[in-house]
C-alpha cells in the first residue's frame, strides 16, 4: 500500500518522463536477448509426439522388391513426359494413374500477377479407401517441377508408384488423394482453393470429384533424373503461406519414422550441416524466423496450411546412400500413421520454433520476446502522449528532497526531453522563472510552481488526421506493386525507393510553410503512429511471431528519434538513420545481402499477393511505412 | 479395350428369376448371385426371404420369421420394417447401375424406416422409440441414438413395399446413424435370423472377415405384409440381403497373411516394347484378362451345401447363380449332385446345390473378348461440403443424368443434424442445359435447436444429358461442451441424401428406385477443452493479486500523521475501531 502511494505520488515527479526511453531501449535489449537464450537446452525441449494415434514407425513397411522396378520404369514415363506439351503430358499422367484403378481428374488454371502467365493443368487421382465413407482424405503430391525449378523426375514417379501400391492394401480408413502439381506453388494453391471452393471458376476450372475433409498432406520433392541418384538427407520444409505452420506432430512423425525406423537424417532450414552446437541451433531458429516472417509459400505444401490442413514436404539432398525405395517407404509409414488418426491433427503445437529436428521452442517461450518488443513503441507512445500534455514550460521538481536543478529558459520552443539532458550538462543556478504561485484553498496555503496550474489543451486533429493519411497513403505502393507488369517493376522500385525517401523531407518543408505542425503537435504525431505500430505489432505477434520481431526490429529506432529544434546536425543524423531504415531501403539491402535478385523478389511478393494470399505486403505497405514516414516526417521538421 | 453392353432387359430377367410371386404359405427362399464387375470386382448378392402367414404371425406362431424380430415387431407395433447396415461406396462410373436399383441398400452406417401403427404421431413416436432401442439390443449396434433430432417423417420419398389395409393410421418415421461403424458384431445377429444360421446353404459363405473387406456392403432387414389379389390371404414376408463388392485379388489373399507384399518380379508382365526395359525396369502391363477366382477363395470359407429348408425342385431350388458371359468358363467342383440351368440368354447360370457336402465354383483366368455386361445408373450424384472456417459452410450436390433422351424425376432427401442450419434462401438448383427451374416442390420442417433437425424434400426434374447443380448455404451452431462427442476434433457426419427416382425409370416391383450419396463430416468450433482450466487458473490469479490492492484502496481511509491522536492503550484502540466502523457506513467521526 505505501509502495503505491509512493508510485501515485511519483506521478508528478518530471523524472517519471525520463524513464520511458531508457525503459524502451531495455525492453528491445531484453526482445534480443530473450531470443539468443532460446536455444539452450534451459529454455528448448525435445520433440515428442503428442498425438498416441500416430504410432510413428510402429508399422513394418512393403514398399520394396518389384515395385523398385515398376518405380524405374515410371522414373523413364515422367522422365519422357516432363518436356511434352501440357495436354499431353496431362493425358499420359491421367493414364498411369488409371492403370493403377483410380479415379482420375485433371484442373486447368491460370494465374496472371504482375502480367505474367502462369497457367498449368494439375492431375489428380483419388484412391477411395475400401472401407471409408468419403469423408476425410489425405493428400500425396508431387510437382513437375520443384521449388528450385529442377525436373521433379524422381518424385513424380515415386507417387506414381505408391498409388499404384497402395491401392493394393485394404487398410485405408480414408481416401487418398495423389495430386500431380504442374508447379510446385500455383499448382497445390489452385487445386486445394477449388477444394474448398475458394476459386475463382474463371480462371480456374472447379473439381470435377471431390473427397471428405483433407487431414494431412505430404509433398515429395526428389530431383533425380532417370538414372537415380542416391541422396543423404531429407530436408523437410514445414512453412506455410504467411508464416502458418503445421501441427507439430506431423513434422515429429515424419522425423520419427525418417530418422527412427529409415535411418534416413532430416535437417531443416536448409541447415544441411547441423552439428547441434548453439551457434547452429540459433542459425536455423533465425532463418526459421525469417522464413515464417517473409510468409511466402517454401513449397507445395504452403498452400494447404492457411486451410488448416496440416502439411510439410519431404526434399532429398546431398549424396548419400539413401535410394529412392527409403523415400518411398517413408512416405508408406507416414500414410500409414496419417491413416491411423482418429481426429484432426490437434495435440501438439501450431506455434512453435524448431532448432533441430528434435528440439523446439514452444509458443509461451518465445512469445514475451515479440511482444516486448512492440511494448516499447506503447510505452513511448504514452510518454509522448503524456509529455504532450504538459506545459512547454520545465516545472521544478515538487517530490524531490533536494532542491531542483534550475532549469534554463533560453528556448523557450525547445523540446521539453532534449531540454531535461541538457538540465544535467548544465547545472546552471538561476532563479526560478516563472515565479511560483500562491494558492490558499479551505484555509491551506501552499507554493505551487505556476507552470504546473496551467492547463495545457492538445491539438489532436492535425496529429490524428496526418497519422491517418500516412497509413492510406500506403495503399497506393501497396496496390501498384501488386499490378504493375513485370518490365515496369524493377524502375518502379527505383522510383518509389527515391520518392520515399524525399517524401518525408517534401511534407516537412511544405508543412512548415505553413508555420505547422508546432513542436506539441508534431509529438502527438509521433505518439500516435507508435502507439499504431505497437498496437499492430503485438497483434501480429499472436499471427506471425516472426514478422512481428523483424518489422519490430527495424523499426526500433523509431521510439528514439525526436524533432530536434537545436542543432541541424542532429536532425541530419536522425534523417539519415531513418533513410537507411526506410522500408523499400532494407528490402533493397536485404536482396543485396542475401545475394538475391531483387526483381525475382518483386515478382515473388506479386505472385504471393495473388496467387498464395500473402499478407506480407500489407504489414510492409500498411503498419511499417506508415510508421516510418511519420517517424521521419517529425525528424525532418527539425531541418526546416 | 472390352465393350461394354447395357442390356436392361436382362436385369429384368434377372429381377424376376430373383423375385418371384409371393406365396401364401409359410416357406424360406435362400439365392446367392454372383456378377463379375469391371476392375476385377465381383459384385454378390445374397438374398434370404422367409414367409409366416398373417394369422400365425398374429398368434405368435413362428416358424421360419425370426421370433426376436417378430416379438419386437409387434410390441413396436411396426407393420413394416427397413433396416440397413452400410459401408463403402459403389463406384457407379466403373460398376454400373446398383444392385436392386438401390432400393436394397442404405447410407453409410446405419439406416431404419418403419410404418408404425398408432392413432396419433405422439404414440408413433413413443413406439418408435421403443422400435429402436429394442432392435438397438437386437443387432448390438448403437440404434437407440435414434433420438427425436434423428428422427424424420419423409413425404415423397418413401412409400409402403407392403400390403397395408389401412393405411390412415400408419405413420412413416425415418433414421439415420451416419457414424454409426459396421462390424461384424452386427452380422452375427443377422446370420442368426436365418432359418440355416449360417451353418448350410449360401449363408454359409458370409464371413466377417471377407464382408468387411468389401470395398462396398450392405446388409437389408426387409418386413412387410404382402396380400393375394383379393386382400384375403395375407403373409408377413422379411426379407434379408446382403450385397458386397468384393475386389477379387485383395479377397483371395489368405487371411493368415492378408499384406500385400510385393508380387515377384516374375509374376508381372512387363512391357516389352519400351526403349529402358531391362532386368531391373518394368513396365507392368495391364493383363487385360478376367481374374482366376473359385469361392473358396473369395469367401474364405467353402460353400456347404444346400440349406435343407429350400425348396428342391422347380427354379426355386436352383440357389447358386451366377451372372458372366456365356464364353466364360465356370467349372463345379463338388462330390454331390448339382444341376446346373442356362437362362435363355446364357448370361445366367444357377446350380442347385447338394445336400450334405460342400460345392466351390472355379473360374480360371480367361481372356475374354465380350465385355462384362453392366447396366447405365439411371442418376449419378456426388455431395461435399464446400468453404472453410467455423461459421460457415456451403453444401453442394451435384446430379448428372446421362440419359441423351429422358429427363428424369426425382426426389431428393436431406435429413440435416440441428447443428447444421441450413439457409434456405440460399438454396439454388442450376442446370447446366436449360434456365428453367428444376425446383418443382419443396417439404421443409426447420430444426429446433436441440430438439430436432432438418428436414428438406426436394422434388427436382433433370432435363436429359445434364448436369444439376445444388447448393445452399449453411451456419453451424456452437455446441454446449457436453454435446461434444469424445473425438470432437474428428467432425460431426451429416447423412447422406436420399434420391428417389420417380419417373420415367419405374422398377419392376415396389421396391423403387434410389441412390445415396457419402455422408458428409462437419467441422464445428470445436474448443481445446483443457483451454477453461488453463482460463480459469490464470484468472483467479489475476483477481486474487487485484483484488487485495483494488478493495484496500477502496476502503482504507486516509488521515493525516497529525490527526491520529496520540493516546495509546485499549481505549485508544477501540477508540480507533470505532471511528473505522462508523467511517464505514459513512458517518464522520
Amino acid at each position: 500500500m505505501a509502495l503505491l502511494a509512493t508510485l501515485l505520488a511519483l506521478r508528478k515527479d518530471a523524472r517519471i518522463l525520463k524513464i520511458p526511453p531508457f525503459l524502451s531501449a531495455f525492453l528491445i535489449i531484453v526482445g534480443v536477448a530473450w531470443l539468443l537464450v532460446l536455444p539452450l537446452n534451459e529454455y528448448s525441449r525435445s520433440t515428442y509426439v503428442s498425438e498416441n494415434a500416430l504410432l510413428p514407425g510402429q508399422v513394418h513397411t512393403y514398399f520394396t522388391g518389384s515395385e523398385h522396378n515398376v518405380f524405374r520404369a515410371y522414373r523413364h514415363e515422367v522422365a519422357g513426359l516432363v518436356d511434352l506439351p501440357v495436354q499431353q503430358r496431362t493425358d499420359k499422367l491421367s493414364e498411369l494413374l488409371r492403370a493403377s484403378n483410380l479415379k482420375v481428374a485433371t484442373q486447368k488454371y491460370t494465374y496472371t500477377p504482375s502480367g505474367r502467365n502462369i497457367s498449368d493443368e494439375n492431375v489428380y487421382a483419388i484412391l477411395q479407401g475400401p472401407r471409408a465413407d468419403a469423408t476425410e482424405a489425405i493428400v500425396l503430391m508431387a510437382s513437375l517441377k520443384t521449388m528450385d525449378g529442377e525436373h521433379n523426375y524422381s518424385g513424380v514417379a515415386l507417387v506414381l508408384a505408391l498409388a499404384r501400391y497402395f491401392k493394393r492394401w485394404s487398410l485405408w480408413s480414408k481416401d487418398i488423394i495423389f495430386l500431380v502439381s504442374g508447379d510446385s506453388t500455383s499448382g497445390p494453391q489452385a487445386w486445394v482453393d477449388a477444394y474448398h471452393d475458394a476459386h475463382d471458376p474463371s480462371t480456374i476450372e472447379s473439381l470435377s470429384i471431390k473427397s471428405g475433409a483433407l487431414q494431412g498432406a505430404v509433398g515429395v520433392e526428389y530431383p533425380a533424373g532417370p538414372w537415380g541418384h542416391r541422396y543423404d538427407k531429407l530436408h523437410i520444409v514445414y512453412d506455410g503461406t504467411n508464416g502458418q505452420l503445421p501441427n507439430l506432430d506431423l513434422f515429429n512423425t515424419a522425423v520419427n519414422i525418417a530418422s527412427g525406423q529409415m535411418g534416413i537424417g532430416c535437417t531443416l532450414q536448409r541447415m544441411w550441416h547441423h552439428r547441434n552446437s548453439y551457434q547452429e541451433r540459433l542459425q536455423t531458429m533465425l532463418r526459421g524466423m525469417l522464413s515464417q516472417g517473409l510468409g511466402h509459400a517454401t513449397g507445395p505444401h504452403s498452400a494447404f496450411i492457411p486451410y488448416h490442413v496440416d502439411a510439410i514436404t519431404l526434399v532429398t539432398v546431398g549424396d548419400g546412400w539413401h535410394d529412392e525405395m527409403g523415400l518411398g517407404r517413408t512416405v508408406e509409414s507416414l500414410f500409414r500413421s496419417l491413416n491411423n488418426l482418429l481426429e484432426h491433427l490437434h495435440q501438439s503445437f501450431f506455434f512453435y520454433l524448431l532448432l533441430e529436428a528434435k528440439r523446439f521452442v514452444s509458443i509461451g517461450t518465445y512469445l514475451p520476446s515479440a511482444m516486448l518488443i512492440a511494448a516499447n513503441f506503447s510505452i513511448m507512445a504514452i510518454a509522448l502522449w503524456v509529455q504532450s500534455g504538459r506545459p512547454q514550460e520545465p516545472i521544478p521538481n515538487t517530490a524531490a528532497t533536494k532542491p531542483a536543478p534550475k532549469s534554463i529558459t533560453k528556448d523557450a520552443a525547445k523540446d521539453p526531453d532534449e531540454k531535461g539532458k541538457e538540465q544535467e550538462q548544465e547545472a546552471v543556478e538561476k532563479p526560478l522563472e516563472p515565479p511560483p504561485v500562491v494558492v490558499t484553498k479551505d484555509g491551506a496555503t501552499a507554493i505551487i510552481p505556476a507552470a504546473l496550474l496551467q492547463v495545457s489543451e492538445r491539438p489532436l486533429f492535425l496529429p490524428a488526421a496526418f497519422v491517418v493519411i500516412a497509413h492510406f497513403l500506403g495503399l497506393i505502393p501497396l496496390a501498384a506493386f501488386n499490378h504493375i507488369p513485370v518490365a515496369n517493376l524493377h524502375p518502379s522500385f527505383l522510383l518509389a525507393a527515391n520518392l520515399t525517401t524525399l517524401l518525408p523531407l517534401a511534407t516537412a518543408y511544405l508543412l512548415s510553410r505553413f508555420n505547422r505542425p508546432t513542436p506539441q503537435e508534431s509529438t502527438l504525431i509521433h505518439c500516435f503512429s507508435l502507439l499504431f505500430l505497437g498496437m499492430y505489432l503485438s497483434a501480429l505477434a499472436t499471427l506471425n511471431f516472426s514478422q512481428s520481431l523483424i518489422v519490430g526490429l527495424l523499426t526500433a529506432p523509431l521510439s528514439f528519434v525526436r524533432r530536434s529544434s537545436g542543432s541541424r546536425l542532429a536532425a541530419k543524423l536522425q534523417f539519415a538513420l531513418l533513410a537507411a531504415i526506410n522500408p523499400v531501403m532494407v528490402v533493397y539491402g536485404a536482396t543485396y545481402v542475401g545475394k538475391v535478385e531483387l526483381l525475382h523478389v518483386l515478382v515473388k511478393a506479386a505472385e504471393g499477393w495473388h496467387v498464395w494470399g500473402m499478407w506480407t505486403q500489407v504489414v510492409v505497405w500498411l503498419v511499417w511505412w506508415p510508421a516510418w514516414f511519420s517517424g521521419s516526417v517529425v525528424v525532418a521538421l527539425g531541418l526546416f | 479395350m472390352l465393350s461394354f453392353l447395357s442390356l436392361l432387359l436382362f436385369h429384368a430377367l434377372i429381377a424376376c428369376a430373383l423375385d418371384p410371386p409371393a406365396h401364401a404359405s409359410p416357406d424360406y427362399h435362400e439365392r446367392l448371385l454372383l456378377r463379375p464387375l469391371p476392375q476385377d470386382t465381383l459384385l454378390a448378392t445374397f438374398n434370404f426371404r422367409s414367409n409366416e402367414t398373417a394369422a400365425a404371425y398374429e398368434q405368435q406362431n413362428f416358424r421360419l420369421f425370426p421370433r426376436s424380430l417378430g416379438q419386437i415387431l409387434q410390441h413396436a407395433h411396426t407393420k413394416e420394417l427397413h433396416l440397413r447396415f452400410s459401408v463403402g461406396r459403389w463406384d457407379a462410373d466403373n460398376w454400373g447401375q446398383r444392385p436392386w436399383y438401390g432400393a436394397r441398400e442404405g447410407s453409410n452406417g446405419v439406416e431404419l424406416w418403419a410404418w408404425i401403427e398408432a392413432d396419433s404421431e405422439a404414440e408413433a413416436f413413443a413406439r418408435w422409440l421403443t422400435l429402436v432401442n429394442n432392435l438397438s439390443g437386437l443387432f448390438c449396434a448403437s440404434l437407440n441414438f435414434i433420438d427425436a433430432t434423428k428422427t424424420i417423417r419423409p413425404v415423397l420419398s418413401f412409400e409402403p413395399e407392403g400390403d397395408h389395409a389401412d393405411m390412415s393410421n400408419l405413420h412413416l418415421l425415418h433414421g439415420i446413424l451416419p457414424h454409426e461403424v459396421v462390424c461384424t458384431e452386427n452380422l452375427t445377429p443377422f446370420l442368426k435370423l436365418l432359418p440355416c444360421k449360417g451353418k448350410a446353404g449360401i449363408s454359409s459363405l458370409l464371413d466377417g472377415h471377407k464382408l468387411f473387406d468389401a470395398a462396398f456392403q450392405t446388409m437389408a432387414i426387409d418386413v412387410r405384409p404382402l396380400c393375394d389379389t383379393s386382400g384375403q390371404e395375407c403373409v408377413v414376408e422379411m426379407e434379408q440381403t446382403v450385397d458386397m463388392a468384393l475386389d477379387i485379388a485383395r479377397s483371395k489373399r489368405p487371411r493368415d497373411n492378408p499384406i500385400p507384399h510385393p508380387r515377384p518380379i516374375e509374376d508381372i508382365e512387363c512391357d516389352t516394347s519400351k526403349s529402358y526395359n531391362s532386368p531391373d525396369t518394368c513396365y507392368p502391363l495391364d493383363k487385360k484378362t478376367e481374374p482366376a477366382w473359385k469361392l473358396t477363395h473369395v469367401f474364405g470359407k467353402p460353400l456347404r451345401g444346400a440349406c435343407p429348408l429350400t425348396a428342391t425342385e422347380g427354379p426355386e431350388s436352383e440357389t447358386l447363380c451366377i451372372n458372366t458371359p456365356p464364353e466364360r468358363t465356370v467349372q463345379v467342383n463338388t462330390t454331390g449332385q448339382y444341376t446346373e440351368w442356362l437362362s435363355a440368354s446364357d448370361t445366367l447360370r444357377c446350380y442347385k446345390l447338394p445336400t450334405g457336402t460342400e460345392l466351390d465354383l472355379v473360374l480360371p483366368e480367361q481372356h475374354m473378348t465380350t465385355g462384362l455386361v453392366r447396366g447405365q445408373p439411371h442418376l449419378y450424384a456426388a455431395r461435399s461440403i464446400n468453404g472453410h472456417g467455423q461459421e460457415r459452410g456451403s453444401v453442394q450436390a451435384v446430379i448428372k443424368n446421362p440419359s441423351p433422351t429422358d429427363a428424369v424425376d426425382f426426389t431428393y432427401l436431406e435429413s440435416l443434424p440441428w447443428f447444421m442450419k441450413p439457409y434456405l434462401h440460399t438454396l439454388r438448383a442450376h442446370v447446366s442445359t436449360s434456365s428453367e427451374d428444376p425446383l418443382k416442390e419443396t417439404y421443409y420442417r426447420p430444426a429446433i435447436d436441440r430438439i430436432r433437425g432438418t428436414h428438406l424434400e426436394l422434388r427436382l426434374v433433370i432435363p436429359p444429358a445434364s448436369t444439376l447443380i445444388l447448393n445452399y448455404d449453411f451456419e453451424k451452431a456452437i455446441l454446449r461442451y457436453t454435446e461434444y462427442p469424445p473425438d470432437a476434433n474428428r467432425g460431426f457426419d451429416a447423412p447422406p441424401a436420399i434420391i428417389r427416382i420417380l419417373g420415367p425409370f419405374q422398377s419392376a416391383d415396389r421396391k423403387g428406385l434410389y441412390l445415396r450419396t457419402t455422408p458428409l463430416l462437419l467441422s464445428l468450433p470445436t474448443p481445446d477443452f483443457s483451454m477453461p482450466y488453463n482460463v480459469i487458473i490464470l484468472t483467479s490469479t489475476v483477481m486474487a493479486l487485484g483484488f487485495g490492492n483494488i478493495f484496500n484502496l477502496l476502503v482504507r481511509r486516509f488521515v493525516g500523521a497529525d490527526e491520529v491522536p496520540a493516546a495509546r492503550g485499549l481505549k485508544a484502540i477501540i477508540q480507533g475501531q470505532m471511528q473505522g466502523v462508523r467511517a464505514r457506513f459513512g458517518r464522520a467521526p
